[in-house]
């Protein structure tokens, strides 16, 4: 079947009849068009998300090879209920590993937020375009670069023995040579350097999302303001920042959802896995990684997964509801 | 229409399968016991149906571990084809992954998921041999060796099959290379002439430290390492311990066999004394600060920049090194050649849970053992394209070879006294590879693999503690008065005790069994 | 128009602000830009030049080995090339249509379940299966492994780019343009297309490049999925061959034909000639992009 314009029309505004159907499916006669623009989607997430969440089970069994299917192979696996949990639960570092996920990943959220936010901010205010393009353009191209070649950037500059700061940099300003910070012997230093490598790679494209939603605002907001004599930080204070306030509130929201994962490739190559540095490095990721590598155990990664999900879940939930109370348009479900 | 069929039949599947699993959970407890069981009826079952009739023509599927797919792969297998149809009616269809996470994601998808294969490179380092076994990803071959490989398994030998089985049982067929190894320096030829340097006067480790002393003043400007020292392989390799289960988990027996006690082989008398010394060179500046923070050591060797390093030794290493890293090289053997599971298990290829053909692969395999043509063309290629023969023996790689089909894997590749020899080798290569085998001692429990499976948790709790500690000891950086007292008890919070006790009790199982 | 100009004049920060921004804009751009220089520096460098005098701006030595070392595979990378390209453009097209649709439709505040939709989503984030389950989704139930599938239909819907979206449409989309619409006699889908859709431009170039960078750096699915080599893509080969690089210069135990390959391995340039060679087509595309995120131009243009 065709599906003309007024044939749609007249599905959008039929009256409110057939009080007989359930309210999903009167609401997808109703809005069959709608549903219709859906479907692609939900037919990818269902296969590529939802059905294999029946795979999260595998994280309660002990999983062997039986014969040759993956479905006889779990059917006749032996359930092991929490078992697999326990490679977390009883390691010693358990407590600094969770402390320092959740600290990296809320200063990033909380650092990102405000720097990619005041960027996008004033790079609007910028007189010449050219040169704000260019800004624009520069501040991305960090985010280009693959995190090995992050990581040897990072070695050259802080490397003991050879690097551009302790070669060059601080005997130029006369610091001696048996002063020189050992960069990759000591932990106090790398939550700021960690930091500040996160930065340096994903706020040019946390800046761009901030900046096209500026410039989606309408313009006769500002025009209105000006002719009204006000300032332009007025206007940022009034008209900029509460435009972009959902789309804040959705970001960090998600964000959040994601505070017990962290980028690998940061707390892997750029710290070079250094074992010294462990006590302000060592991440979730990177101690599952480091446990399970060579184990090829199934169900103890599947459990390390869930872990994280579930943490993840009851985080967002909360948040939500928080949000929820205070402005239900801004909430995210 | 189709897919949503299949859709539907896989949910039901699914569903199926998960209230089954639900609804009998308790009264699997037996399922351990009957891993390896299942896989042997079915081979045996199937070895009687094969022999009563002709065979069918099979593909077999073989997944290993290099450099990528070579470019004439296509044309190397059929002519591998040509010459094996006839003899086993199965074509080979050859896949080579890369080193690395590409072998180890693709192939840990495939083991994981029971997707169907036949054969898979694996050892104790790739596709893990003796964790993926035990849980039966692979076929049992030990009732099928007699019928399918007999020669394979004469050639192989007692010692390299009990050195290779797990509890008895063998999941693989080792490749036939140098089935030993010893500990020794590395030192630059050319340097210690330079400094008339006698390098035969080193007979132990610390012998060398009068050496360092003096690269160290002359060269040290120069930025020349004395001595180099690579996390993982340090000169804690010396000690040489027969570890239970691999390098990153504590629990060893001494490896020159005084006794069959597990001790935590981190915190031994003869560790600490080494890490002491080492702590002693690092400070006197043998050793560079960043050591532990190195992964590309052979950039420093290239560039001449390095006078000594430990090394895994065999016959003609320094040679190979020497090529390799353009550097005149020279190799002093600090430690007696040994044999352990080690070796046994550096290099094999095994038979997937999931083939249809186990039989069929097995055949192929012993082919491949014992036939000189079919492993010189897997491993060279074929000739007058890709190499030229220039007497029986040896051979020169082509242009045309090295761009098209060189795999560089001999020590992958079946049988490496088969094969040809490179012109730029040293001919009498096998035999000194003999000679060195049958000189080598070996350990007094080889063929004994700890089973993790009581204390799996506890083994992941402890592999990664290693990580935060060794390379500081092990590269001189860390003072061991302060940081194995640390280690140690951090490794007795994450279960340590429990796990020796455990290793004990097995090896102890194992001793009086055998 | 002159009236908007002079507003516009009228409308801009100090002299002395905009200075100060300029400042600050140009001190981060050096930050930004100048590691990627080192790398572009150090590809076209000779490699014992950088073992014995380190990291370079300006190679000491000029050399084309690196390149001549990634390129020796010959047709490989052109044909990975070819293939980056189609796959980045057929993926994200497909991607940034479907992912519209849906944030379309659970933007809109007089659909009753938008809320649920929403949730099903943006509950994909925080649960996932594991990687066996969803291997076999596309291995047993789909078939597409192996093929160019593989590398487009996992990444086509992404629940950071819906929300981003749905966002956008929320702030972007005024509802009384959607009623108007409709009282004018339009279908749903047709006040999508021309009016909606016009009107979220920022958003969809955002998405947009978001995906193209997505599709373009895909290494996890044809490592996961893909087996035969001539249908690799570009960045996987990078991967690959960075990987190798790793392994064999690290590995102490292999013998003859791999120690003549690690002689004449320029480990540390072709590390950084990958790189180049990675991101220079997506530096030359996202001007492309930025032209639409620039105020005025989309915004006016709709405004007409």
């Amino acid at each position: 079947m065709r599906i003309t314009p007024a044939a749609l029309e007249k599905v959008a505004l039929s009256p409110k009849t057939n009080k007989k159907k359930s309210g999903f499916l009167k609401e997808v006669s109703k809005n069959r068009v709608l549903f219709i623009m859906m479907l692609p989607a939900l037919v990818v997430l269902f296969l590529n998300n939802y059905l294999p969440m029946a795979g999260i089970l595998i994280a309660f069994k002990n999983f062997k090879f039986f014969g040759r299917n993956f479905f006889e192979n779990f059917y006749k696996s032996d359930w092991v209920g929490l078992q697999n949990f326990e490679f977390f639960t009883s390691t010693p570092d358990a407590f600094m590993v969770t402390r320092n996920t959740l600290a990296y990943n809320l200063a990033f959220i909380v650092i990102g937020l405000v720097v990619a936010v005041f960027f996008a901010v004033i790079l609007n205010e910028v007189r010449n375009k050219y040169l704000s393009k260019f800004y624009q353009a520069s501040m991305f191209l960090p985010y280009f670069m693959s995190w090995i070649v992050v990581s040897y950037l990072v070695f050259a500059l802080l490397s003991e023995e050879q690097g551009f700061v302790n070669k060059n940099l601080l005997p130029a300003f006369g610091i001696s040579i048996d002063s020189l910070p050992a960069w990759y012997g000591d932990p106090a230093k790398w939550p700021v350097i960690l930091t500040a490598v996160n930065m340096w790679k994903f706020t040019g494209y946390n800046c761009v999302v901030y900046v096209a939603a500026i410039a989606g605002i309408d313009q006769e907001y500002y025009e209105a303001a000006t002719v009204d004599g006000a300032t332009k930080f007025q206007q940022i204070r009034n008209i900029t920042l509460p435009l972009l306030t959902p789309l804040m509130i959705i970001l960090t929201l998600l964000a959040v959802g994601r505070v017990f994962y962290s980028d690998f490739g940061l707390f892997f190559s750029v710290t070079r896995n250094v074992g010294a540095l462990y006590d302000t490095t060592l991440v979730i990721d990177t101690f599952v990684y480091n446990a399970l590598r060579n184990m090829n155990d199934v169900g103890m990664a599947s459990a390390a997964g869930l872990y994280q999900s579930l943490c993840g879940f009851v985080l967002v939930l909360t948040s939500n509801l928080i949000v929820r109370k205070i402005d239900p348009d801004k909430a995210l479900f | 229409m189709y897919k949503a069929k299949k859709l539907i039949s896989l949910f039901l599947v699914i569903g199926m399968a998960i209230t089954m699993v639900a609804g009998c959970g308790s009264k699997d407890n037996a399922a351990t016991s009957s891993v390896a069981a299942t896989s042997s009826v079915v081979a045996t079952s199937s070895v009687a149906a094969e022999t009563t009739k002709a065979l069918d023509p099979v593909e077999l599927k073989w997944y290993v571990i290099g450099n990528g797919q070579p470019k004439d792969m296509d044309a190397v297998l059929g002519k591998v084809n040509e010459w094996l149809q006839p003899k086993i009616n199965a074509t080979l269809k050859l896949n080579v992954f890369t080193w690395g996470d590409d072998y180890e994601q693709k192939m840990g998808a495939k083991v994981a998921s029971g997707e169907e294969y036949d054969i898979a490179f694996t050892a104790n380092w790739a596709l893990n041999y003796l964790q993926n076994a035990p849980k039966g990803a692979f076929v049992d071959l030990t009732p099928m060796l007699d019928q399918y490989a007999p020669k394979t398994k004469a050639l192989l030998g007692d010692k390299v099959i009990k050195g290779a089985s797990i509890n008895g049982k063998l999941f693989a067929i080792p490749t036939n290379k140098e089935m030993a190894h010893n500990w020794g320096f590395l030192i630059n030829k050319d340097m210690a002439a330079k400094y008339a340097i006698d390098v035969t006067t080193i007979k132990k480790f610390d012998d060398i430290e009068p050496y360092l002393k003096i690269i160290k003043e002359k060269e040290g400007a120069n930025g020349v390492e004395p001595f180099q020292s690579v996390v993982g392989e340090s000169a804690y390799r010396l000690l040489d311990f027969e570890k239970m289960v691999d390098d990153n988990v504590p629990g060893a027996i001494y490896g020159d066999g005084r006794d069959t006690k597990v001790v935590n082989d981190f915190d031994t008398p003869e560790a600490k004394a080494l890490f002491t010394t080492l702590n002693k060179w690092s400070k006197a500046g043998y050793i560079r600060k960043d050591a532990d923070t190195i992964t590309d050591f052979s950039s420093n060797r290239k560039a001449g920049k390095v006078f000594s390093a430990m090394a895994s030794l065999k016959p003609g290493k320094d040679a190979e090194e020497s090529v390799s890293s353009g550097i005149n090289w020279v190799q002093v053997d600090l430690t007696p050649a040994r044999a352990t599971t080690r070796e046994m298990t550096g290099s094999m290829q095994a038979i997937s849970t999931s083939s249809k053909n186990p039989e069929r692969a097995l055949m192929f395999l012993e082919l491949f053992n014992t036939e000189p043509e079919l492993c010189n063309i897997i491993n060279y290629g074929i000739e007058g394209t890709h190499y030229k023969k220039i007497n029986d023996t040896t051979i020169e790689i082509t242009q045309a070879g090295k761009d098209g089909y060189a795999p560089g894997t001999q020590w992958m590749f079946g049988n490496q006294f088969n094969t040809y020899l490179y012109s730029t080798e040293d001919p009498k290569k096998w035999e000194k590879f003999k000679t060195y085998n049958d000189s080598s001692v070996a350990s007094p429990i080889i063929g004994f693999t700890f089973d993790t499976e009581s204390v799996k948790t506890k083994v992941a709790a402890l592999t990664g503690i290693k990580k935060q500690f060794m390379p500081g000891l092990e590269t001189g950086k860390a003072d061991p008065a302060v940081a194995l007292p640390k280690f140690t008890e951090k490794l007795k919070a994450a279960g340590l005790d429990e796990v020796i006790v455990e290793m004990q009790k097995q090896v102890d199982t194992f001793l009086a069994t055998k | 128009m002159s009236r908007n100009d002079s507003l516009e004049t009228m409308n801009s920060v100090s002299p002395f602000w905009n200075g100060l921004f300029n400042i600050l804009f140009t001190i981060y751009s050096i930050v930004c830009i100048v590691p990627l220089l080192l790398v572009v520096g150090v590809s076209f460098s000779d490699e014992k030049s950088i073992i014995t005098g380190g990291y370079n701006f300006i190679p000491k030595v000029f050399s084309l080995e690196a390149y001549k070392w990634v390129f020796k595979s010959g047709d490989t990378i052109v044909r990975a090339y070819g293939l980056s390209i189609m796959i980045t453009i057929v993926g994200t097209l497909c991607s940034v249509a479907i992912i519209s649709m849906f944030s379309y439709v659970i933007s809109r505040k007089d659909f009753k379940y938008r809320n649920v939709f929403s949730f099903i989503v943006f509950f994909t984030m925080i649960l996932n299966g594991g990687m066996v389950p969803w291997y076999m989704v596309y291995t047993n139930l789909l078939h597409i492994n192996n093929t160019l599938l593989a590398y487009i239909v996992p990444s086509l819907v992404n629940a950071w780019y819906v929300m981003i979206m749905r966002t956008f449409f929320q702030t972007n989309v005024p509802d009384s343009i959607i009623e108007s619409a409709r009282i004018d006699g339009a279908g749903e889908f047709r006040t999508f297309l021309k009016i909606v859709m016009p009107l979220a431009k920022p958003g969809l170039a955002t998405i947009a490049l978001f995906q193209t960078l997505g599709f373009w750096n895909e290494w996890y699915l044809p490592l996961m999925l893909i087996e035969d080599s001539k249908l690799y893509n570009l960045q996987y080969i990078l991967y690959k061959t960075l990987n190798a690089i790793q392994y064999l210069s690290q590995a102490s135990n292999v013998s003859g034909g791999t120690a003549e390959i690690l002689a004449k391995l320029p480990s540390e340039t072709a590390r950084m000639a990958m790189c180049v060679l990675a991101i220079g087509p997506i530096i030359l595309a996202y001007p492309f992009f930025q032209k639409y995120f620039i105020k005025g131009l989309t915004v006016g243009a709709v405004k007409g």
